[in-house]
């Protein structure tokens, strides 16, 4: 009974993230390959404007002579694929050269608080005592913080750097996996497995480090895929108020800002592309989180 | 028994709130910014900066400031006790007074949005949870996994565009009410509320208008994860043993709907309240980009003007909130599931 | 009356006129990766006055069938084919109206999972009146009282109280009366009963089941009873029909069955309790000059309870010795202690006091870090195979793990060693790089066993590792375990509430209740003949798969009453007072000594000692 209706659920679950995880797993790739080589590939430099303000992208229709022309170099100046901004600035080379900062600061945050979040949690799962009940109390404290809000007076007031985001977020992170490497860890202390292990005479730190942990690092796992994805909706949103990194550094929230003023006069492209980024970027690492809570949670 | 956890949670919430403030009084004075060069100028004299260090009671030992702001020290001026949050540093007024003014309309905004998230996202959940891996329920499951990780402000912006600039049917990204229209008088604070209070029909209209949009962009935001969590329930519910022997004891189709429904949505609270204490931070974004003024323009506003009592304030403020809608919650989940204990 | 009776003019047809019949019947669940079919083809009969026993192992489709039976498929399931006959129409060509109708009403159901079966959110009161309302006219008041009068009739004390409880306020044995109690409040004709005693205790169990056997007899109602038991089924059940891979292999009465099994499946499950009944001509080693092995000596644990002073008092002042080569069985109900002997014997658990002497050291008193020395000549094997082993470490790194801690083999001795062992517990040594998912029950197990005496133990505290197993992999692994202690010698003290095991693979036994031991003796003396009440009513009340002897046709059964004490607030005198048919004003007021009733036999009975009960022959 119970066997078949799991037989079918794992079924239909593992067809419908086939391809949604094709996509996911594709926008993520270009994302990190774009980090990686997306300022030298971009076309103009993304921190210095041109003297072209506020110029739309040429119409699509246009596109493939363009391109044509810019291959065989009858084209003499690079086209601005997606336009200028107020400021002249190439859009399209900063939305390709942005993910080296929007990546870096998402992916180190989550680094950081992914590896003191799982240490603490295993010790306070796993040694529970007045130190631990201290250490979980000060966590709930944290986790009380409004995340926007409290984000928004680290940054502005240690100084809108890169750096500060970074510890901004893992700070406000950590608590998160925290708690649930500590949950987990709760659970799989009372397994057989553990028991077994100390029955072996394994010593307690062997047992928490060699069979509690890498049991219990999944939940954390999981939950990384996602916080990436917030780390940089929480970076671009930082920007966005005027309490990120600072203009021209090429960051998408910054982007969609500089963006915003000109919407209701009806340039809508500086916002547009850097905003399209952001979606399609968050989008994909939350498949990427489904389809990992998937196959190790399910 | 009711009462008891009642008390119990307030007192652990208080405790919470006590300990919150003062680490956000240390965490901000630690931090490396300078507000007084903000107020008097980085070019400003020795003289004149420690005139204003003075008046803004920096010059104080750490632990004088602390025991003011508590209000533990009643001969310098009511505090936090009193119920009094300081004096904004920017603009010289109550911060109490301030919060009093922004708050409500962040409430409004976020309630609105709630209900109509609820309003459509339950049906829609329920929908995709009749047959599990069908069609309908595929396309939901890739909707709620996108709206659930968007950048509202974008999407904000972007409705800007298409409904105000290219389709007109949006008032500008101005504000609750246009710059033209004479507020009716705040006996709530509540926009709403307060027009209908003073017969203000068409100011209350105006103000929906303007909610429009906002309201608009926090319900595709939310109505991600209200689906996701309302089908998940939905199918866990009707695969639950007990559906399928409320089935086998030959119940009638409406008495199993009821238990079903009844199981999904007890779990749901948790999860209300959390977004519910997220979006508080969260709405400053959309305020942002439609200039509402609510708590997180505040919040912006005080912030990057390095404003000291007024970011206390906020911060104390929306935590406070944010843990009474927990508890509310939790009690109402706890009058839909017996098996939650006080 | 539980059930009602079936009409006079169908009784007259052929004395016994049949139920329910299913011809052909198969339920397939489509999925994306293909179509699975947990039943291909059931055909049964039941009549009235009859009891037919469904046998069959996890997932070979019991529940699925039973559900089918009365037209439920879970979703996304659906009825392949068949007909299901019931009261002279085709069950399957109803719509859900008509079938909605006669479930509840006519056929009952009592599930597995009572606990998760009942709605968590509602008052079971309600819940009951609602199905009594959903078939008969009643109002919400007329069902409540409904209620209690079931409750009370399934033998729940207190049904006014209880009325209003939920299901997370149940213990498991309450939840399924509960749920016995929807199921005949419309009194069927039909009561399919899937494993209704799962999760009871013995003495609960056999109570409940005496109680569904007689409202059989006593109307003409009919039961199915779905069980994995052979006990149950050889006790309780007229015929037996067999289920395999989907489909009835072997239908027959059940004498016919149990004497003369014909399907290969069959003989499978039975293999273990002919074991256990040559197991008497096997000549146990009852010598009692064996040498001492590990002498335990008024061994104590108390837990205590987060936020009050009380304790949970889980073993009390318990001695006893293990010999070299011997095996010791320790039986009891669930919440007897009897596992937390097991662990304070490894020290995963701290005895509170007493002493545990092995090799003339006592192992209770010294330090944690040296408890390391003994780790590798005392081992466990636990009850779960799948928990007790890191479900991310291959076969081989499990086994490697004591080899590392506890010898200086070189990398490719311990490679040779792993062989060694897995071919030591029948396996294969092509399993090394396996990981516990991929494979089943009783290889894991073995993989525990082999863990376990990869350093060469002396002694070994079986956990009940049998309990999850199904009956044919039990009587490979109770061989095993025989044909290991021949070979290495080891000595055992096996941990179960499995008597027919128990009988077959131990020399002495020791029975508990409450924390205390209540009765020790050699498995024939206490088998043949118990001494404490407690241990008549544990042995009586257990199922031996034997459909000579069976417990309905047994006159006078040594009955228990009521429920177990909480461990938290124990009687002043004999534990088992409260529920003793024997107990008199001195048990209530004395605590129990353990007497020495010669014949190295003991027994925590005052009137037990001064010979005032007579023997229980059986």
């Amino acid at each position: 009974m119970a066997d078949v209706s799991e037989i079918q659920a794992g079924a239909t679950q593992k067809r419908r993230t086939d391809w949604l995880f094709v996509v996911g797993v594709s926008i993520v790739s270009l994302v990190v390959v774009l980090a990686a080589i997306g300022p030298a590939i971009s076309p103009y430099d993304p921190t210095v404007s041109t003297p072209t303000v506020s110029m739309p992208p040429p119409p699509l229709a246009q596109w493939p002579s363009l391109f044509w022309g810019v291959l065989t170099g009858s084209v003499e100046q690079t086209p601005h694929w997606f336009g200028t901004d107020s400021s002249g600035f190439d859009i399209f080379s900063r939305v390709i050269s942005a993910p080296r900062i929007d990546l870096t600061i998402a992916l180190a945050a989550n680094g950081l608080s992914l590896l003191l979040g799982v240490f603490l949690g295993l010790i306070a799962g796993y040694f529970r005592n007045i130190g631990t009940e201290v250490m979980m109390r000060t966590s709930d404290v944290l986790q009380s913080f409004p995340v926007f809000i409290s984000a928004m007076i680290l940054v502005a007031l240690a100084g809108r750097s890169t750096t500060n985001i970074v510890i901004a977020l893992a700070l406000l992170y950590t608590p998160i996996y925290v708690r649930l490497t500590r949950s987990e860890v709760l659970s799989q202390k009372t397994r057989g497995y553990v028991e077994a292990a100390r029955a072996l005479g394994n010593s307690e730190l062997i047992i928490a480090l060699r069979h509690v942990l890498p049991n219990s690092m999944a939940p954390a796992l999981i939950q990384s895929s996602v916080t990436i994805g917030f780390a940089i909706l929480l970076t671009a949103g930082l920007s966005f108020v005027g309490a990120g990194v600072r203009p021209p550094t090429p960051e998408w929230g910054l982007m969609i800002s500089t963006g915003a003023t000109q919407i209701v006069l009806g340039e809508w492209w500086p916002s547009l592309f850097p905003g399209i980024a952001i979606s399609a970027t968050v989008f994909g690492f939350a498949v990427l989180g489904n389809a990992l809570e998937r196959r190790y949670a399910g | 028994m009711l009462l008891r956890y009642v008390i119990g949670r307030l007192l652990v919430g208080v405790t919470q709130l006590l300990v919150l403030t003062i680490a956000v009084f240390f965490l901000i004075r630690l931090l490396p910014a300078d507000p007084v060069s903000r107020f008097v100028g980085l070019n400003s004299s020795d003289e004149a900066y420690a005139q204003a260090e003075r008046n803004l009671g920096l010059d104080r030992p750490i632990g004088t400031q602390l025991a003011h702001y508590l209000g533990l020290a009643p001969d310098e001026g009511s505090g936090l006790l009193q119920g009094d949050l300081g004096t904004s540093w920017v603009t010289g007024s109550p911060v109490v007074s301030e919060i009093g003014q922004t708050l409500p309309l962040t409430l409004e905004l976020i309630t609105l949005s709630f209900l109509f998230a609820f309003l459509i996202a339950v049906p829609v959940g329920m929908l995709a949870a009749l047959r599990p891996g069908g069609k309908a329920d595929k396309a939901v499951f890739v909707y709620s996994l996108f709206a659930g990780s968007q950048p509202e402000f974008w999407w904000g912006i972007l409705f800007v565009y298409v409904f105000f600039f290219v389709l007109g049917v949006a008032p500008p990204p101005l504000g609750i009410l246009s710059p033209l229209t004479t507020a009716p008088p705040a006996t709530t604070g509540f926009i709403l509320v307060d027009s209908l209070i003073a017969g203000n029909v068409s100011a209350f209209f105006e103000a929906l208008h303007h909610f429009m949009l906002p309201v608009g962009t926090l319900v595709f935001i939310l109505s991600g994860p209200i689906v996701k969590m309302v089908r998940q329930n939905m199918v866990r519910a009707l695969q639950s043993d007990f559906v399928l022997y409320a089935r086998c004891a030959g119940l009638p189709r409406r008495v199993i709907a009821f238990y079903a429904l009844r199981a999904a949505m007890a779990p749901a609270m948790t999860l209300i309240g959390i977004l519910y204490g997220f979006m508080l931070g969260g709405a400053v974004l959309v305020e942002s980009v439609f200039a509402l003024g609510g708590i997180g323009q505040y919040a912006i506003r005080s912030i990057l003007a390095f404003d000291y009592p007024a970011i206390q304030g906020v911060v104390l403020v929306i935590t406070a909130i944010s843990l009474l809608i927990y508890l509310l919650l939790d009690i109402a989940h706890a009058f839909i599931d017996p098996r939650v204990a006080y | 009356m539980l059930v009602k009776a079936g009409t006079a003019k169908e009784a007259r047809v052929e004395g016994r006129s049949p139920v329910i019949e299913a011809r052909n019947l198969a339920v397939r669940y489509v999925t994306a990766t293909g179509v699975v079919t947990p039943v291909r083809d059931l055909t049964l009969t039941v009549h009235e006055r009859e009891v037919v026993g469904l046998v069959g192992d996890a997932g070979s489709g019991k529940s699925t069938a039973a559900l089918a039976l009365m037209g439920v498929v879970r979703p996304p399931g659906q009825i392949a084919s068949g007909s299901v006959m019931f009261g002279g129409r085709d069950l399957l060509g109803l719509d859900e109206d008509a079938l909605r109708a006669i479930r509840g009403n006519e056929i009952g159901i009592i599930v597995q999972n009572p606990r998760s079966s009942l709605n968590p959110m509602l008052r079971i009161g309600r819940q009951i009146a609602n199905v009594y309302g959903a078939h008969n006219q009643a109002t919400s008041r007329e069902g409540w009282d409904k209620a209690v009068d079931m409750l009370r009739m399934v033998g729940i004390n207190d049904p006014e109280r209880r009325v209003g409880a939920y299901a997370h306020e149940l213990s498991g044995g309450m939840a399924q009366r509960a749920l016995i109690a929807m199921a005949l409040s419309s009194s069927p004709r039909l009561l399919i009963a899937d494993e209704p005693t799962s999760g009871l205790d013995v003495t609960i169990q056999a109570q409940f089941l005496d109680e569904m056997w007689q409202t059989v007899q006593a109307t003409g109602s009919a039961i199915l009873l779905i069980s994995q038991d052979l006990g149950v089924i050889a006790n309780y059940c007229d015929r037996v029909v067999v289920l395999h891979d989907g489909a009835i292999v072997e239908d027959r009465p059940v004498g016919e069955f149990f004497a003369d099994p014909q399907h290969p499946y069959s003989r499978s499950i039975l293999a273990l309790q002919k074991a256990a009944s040559e197991a008497d001509a096997v000549a146990k080693r009852s010598d009692g000059e064996r040498e001492k092995l590990i002498e335990i000596r008024d061994l104590a644990k108390n837990f205590p309870i987060r936020g009050s002073k009380k304790v949970v008092q889980a073993v009390e002042n318990l001695s006893m010795t293990i010999g070299r080569g011997e095996t010791v069985g320790l039986v009891g109900e669930s919440g007897s202690g009897k596992t937390t002997v097991g662990r304070c014997l490894l020290r995963l658990e701290e005895p509170t006091a007493g002493q545990i002497e092995y090799g003339g050291t006592d192992i209770s008193a010294i330090a944690r870090s040296g408890m390391k020395r003994f780790r590798s000549k005392l081992q466990i094997v636990f009850q779960d195979p799948y928990d007790s082993l890191n479900p991310r470490w291959s076969v081989g790194q499990v086994l490697r793990e004591p080899l590392n801690l506890h010898t200086s083999l070189s990398t490719a001795e311990k490679t040779a060693r792993i062989g060694e062992l897995l071919e030591l517990v029948g396996l294969s040594p092509d399993i090394v790089s396996a990981k516990p998912r991929d494979l089943g029950a009783s290889t894991l197990q073995r993989v525990n066993i082999a863990r376990a005496i990869a350093t060469d133990p002396e002694f070994i505290v079986l956990d009940e590792p049998t309990s999850v197993l199904a009956p044919a992999a039990i009587d490979g692994l109770v061989t095993l375990l025989r044909a290991l202690q021949a070979e290495l010698g080891l000595s055992y003290l096996f941990i179960s509430h499995d008597l027919t095991t128990v009988k077959y693979l131990c020399d002495r036994v020791a029975v508990m209740y409450l924390g205390q031991v209540v009765e020790t003796g050699t498995v024939d003396q206490v088998f043949n003949a118990p001494l404490h009440p407690y241990s008549r009513s544990l042995l009586d009340s257990h199922l031996f798969p034997d459909p000579t002897d069976r417990r309905v046709d047994r006159p006078d059964r040594e009955q228990l009453e009521g429920e177990i004490p909480s461990p938290v607030d124990l009687p002043k005198g004999c534990y088992l007072a409260g529920r003793c048919p024997h107990a008199l004003e001195r048990c209530r007021a004395e605590p129990q000594m353990l007497h020495d009733m010669g014949d190295q036999r003991t027994a925590r009975c005052w009137r037990v000692a001064e010979g005032d009960l007579e023997e229980a022959g059986r």
